[in-house]
């Protein structure tokens, strides 16, 4: 930011408040706000309100020293100033008052009121203009040194708070209570659309760079967002539906029990079917437990190929379900990995002591087996999300494909290293990293 | 501060009180003025009596006063519970502004409503398209409320 700042301050001839500032309502398009000023100084100045700022000399020292010999020779005249706001009647002495560049005065404890006030406002105090009614002159980090130094350290996080948030190359670590700042190295407007992920140093907190949220591959940020938009809107329904709905094997409508036997008779297609087995209830009787058991357990093939076009928004619903299903079981298990990586370490050490000749390298694979199933879960969770907007039916099936035998892989590394320890195989469980391992890479590759 | 300011402020307004303008403390409270507007003579709110309320928040004159009006009025920029739309009571307040600029203010805005920034649609739509039929409305509000 500090680098920035100088360029413009040596380009354009203006006081490094003033250039912040143009910086800032240019969103720090460094090209755009030369390309503007050489066209029209004036008019920019104005808009950004940094025009008195800007006319009243080139440097902050230079200033300084020119409202000093001001007041002196104002003081020597033994004038007493009014202030606007506080309206006091005894007036002030010429070095009581703070000046804005705009040539407004006011006194030193209304000064202090107004960027108190300002301040309270949170980020927005950074566009805060003069006190004066109807002047536009911006508030700067100079005036807030003068009249409320105790504040500036405030002032001055609002400022880089808002430098992060306009300028395109730089995301705050979204981990909780992190102040990190990430800057991206590549120079184009916008982070890199795939690939940018960063890892906090502080906090280790991985993101992808354009959007702050975990890193999400194989699905891009723009999917991801409608992923969750799409998520937001409709899990509570998705939710409530998968807890409280079965389809009917008919017909496929979403069916609520909420009172009765299992006898169940289909309200949209009359089929009556056994809702413990979902099977056609003509040929339940006597010897699958009637009315009140089913004992007959065989989930058959349920009959896909539905038939017409008011099944259509069904089908979508379902479609949807599915994937948020399986999206909404990986990111629970994400979660639930994550948890127990905490427990790992405990499970290390007793692995370690149950055999006097085992040294701590040889029971790490626990750790990274546990860290490698964190990370197919995340990815497994964007698979779902991925594979929900791939249109490709070609590419799809190519894709589920890899997801399955990732899934697959996942699944054993989970069972081998959730396993009692006495039961636990290092080979075993080395072995699975590296197949989920490639299987991540195949994955996001494909 | 606020308080200092405040009566500061009402001093003032005895010195030196605005056109068709006054205003005071309700009680004991300084904190809670009423004031009232002659309706200026070229508007059709001419020869009403306007009433208004004015709070003043604890960090004034930092933040804007609260005003509204107490009596009924027909005009674009002020709806039926009395709420202004008027910039200076909002993002353009300045510390520098007085209770006394914004009445003059509220005065100006009778005179000239600005129906592209209207509280009540209906009435900006009428002042736009037929404003003999508006004016004739709001001087009749005028003589049943404000007379």
């Amino acid at each position: 930011m500090t680098a920035q700042i100088r360029e413009v301050v040596d380009v354009l001839k203006v006081p490094p408040s003033a250039a912040a500032i143009l910086m800032r309502e240019h969103k720090w398009a460094k090209e755009r706000l030369f390309q503007a000023f050489f066209d029209n100084p004036e008019k920019v100045q104005e808009k950004c309100g940094v025009k008195a700022r800007c006319s009243c000399g080139s440097g902050g020292d230079e200033k300084v020293a020119k409202t000093s010999s001001k007041n002196r020779a104002t003081r020597s005249a033994s004038k007493r100033k009014h202030c606007e706001i506080c309206m006091d009647d005894d007036g002030f002495d010429p070095d009581e008052m703070i000046s804005m560049p705009c040539g407004h005065e006011f006194c030193e404890t209304c000064w202090y009121g107004f960027i108190h006030n300002a301040l309270d406002k949170g980020p927005l105090c950074v566009r805060e203009t003069c006190p004066q009614a109807g002047c536009n002159e911006l508030v700067t980090e100079e005036e807030v040194a003068r009249a409320a130094p105790d504040l500036l350290p405030k002032f001055e996080t609002y400022q880089l708070r808002s430098f992060v948030e306009t300028y395109g190359m730089t995301r705050w670590c979204p981990g909780p209570g992190c102040e990190q700042v990430a800057v991206a190295r590549a120079s184009g407007g916008a982070f890199a659309d795939a690939g940018g992920v960063a890892r906090c140093e502080k906090c280790s907190t991985s993101f992808c760079l354009k959007c702050g949220e975990e890193p999400h591959a194989p699905i891009n940020c723009r999917e991801l967002a409608l992923w969750q938009e799409k998520c937001r809107n409709e899990s509570e329904t998705a939710n409530w539906i998968l807890a409280n709905t079965k389809p009917c094997p008919k017909c496929s409508s979403r069916i609520e029990k909420n009172q009765g036997c299992n006898h169940m008779t289909c309200s949209s297609c009359k089929f009556e079917f056994c809702w413990i087995c979902m099977g056609d209830w003509t040929q339940h009787g006597a010897d699958t437990g009637g009315y009140y058991k089913c004992n007959k357990y065989d989930p058959n093939a349920s009959n896909d190929n539905d038939q017409s076009d008011a099944a259509k928004a069904k089908r979508e619903l379902d479609r949807y379900l599915h994937y948020y299903k399986r999206f909404h079981g990986h990111s629970q298990a994400q979660e639930f990995a994550k948890k127990s990586l905490k427990e790992t370490e405990a499970r290390m050490v007793a692995l370690q002591e149950q055999n006097v000749d085992t040294v701590w390298t040889d029971v790490e694979f626990l750790k990274t087996a546990n860290e490698q199933l964190v990370e197919c879960r995340k990815v497994l969770k964007y698979t779902y999300a991925f594979a929900f907007y791939l249109q490709d039916a070609d590419k799809r099936s190519r894709f589920e494909f890899h997801q399955e035998m990732l899934e697959k892989f996942t699944e054993s590394l989970s069972e081998l290293s959730e396993k009692p320890l006495h039961e636990m195989n290092r080979t075993e469980v080395v072995n699975q990293v590296s197949i989920v391992f490639i299987d991540c890479v195949i994955v996001l590759g494909g | 501060m606020s308080l200092k300011r405040i009566n500061k402020e009402l001093v003032d307004l005895g010195k030196d009180p605005p056109a068709n303008c006054s205003a005071g403390p309700v009680g004991d409270d300084m904190f809670h003025w009423q004031a009232t507007i002659m309706g200026p003579d070229e508007s059709p709110y001419a020869g009403g009596v306007f009433f208004l309320d004015i709070h003043f928040p604890a960090d004034y004159p930092f933040k804007p006063p609260k005003v509204h009006f107490t009596t009924r009025i027909y005009h674009c920029n002020i709806n039926s519970n009395g709420g202004i739309c008027l910039d200076i009571l909002k993002d353009q307040w300045s510390p520098a502004l007085t209770i006394s600029k914004v009445l003059l203010s509220i005065c100006s805005l009778l005179t000239d409503p600005n129906p592209d920034d209207p509280l009540v649609p209906d009435i900006a739509q009428l002042l736009k398209t037929d404003k003999a039929r508006h004016d004739s409305t709001a001087r009749e509000w005028t003589s049943k409320y404000a007379m």
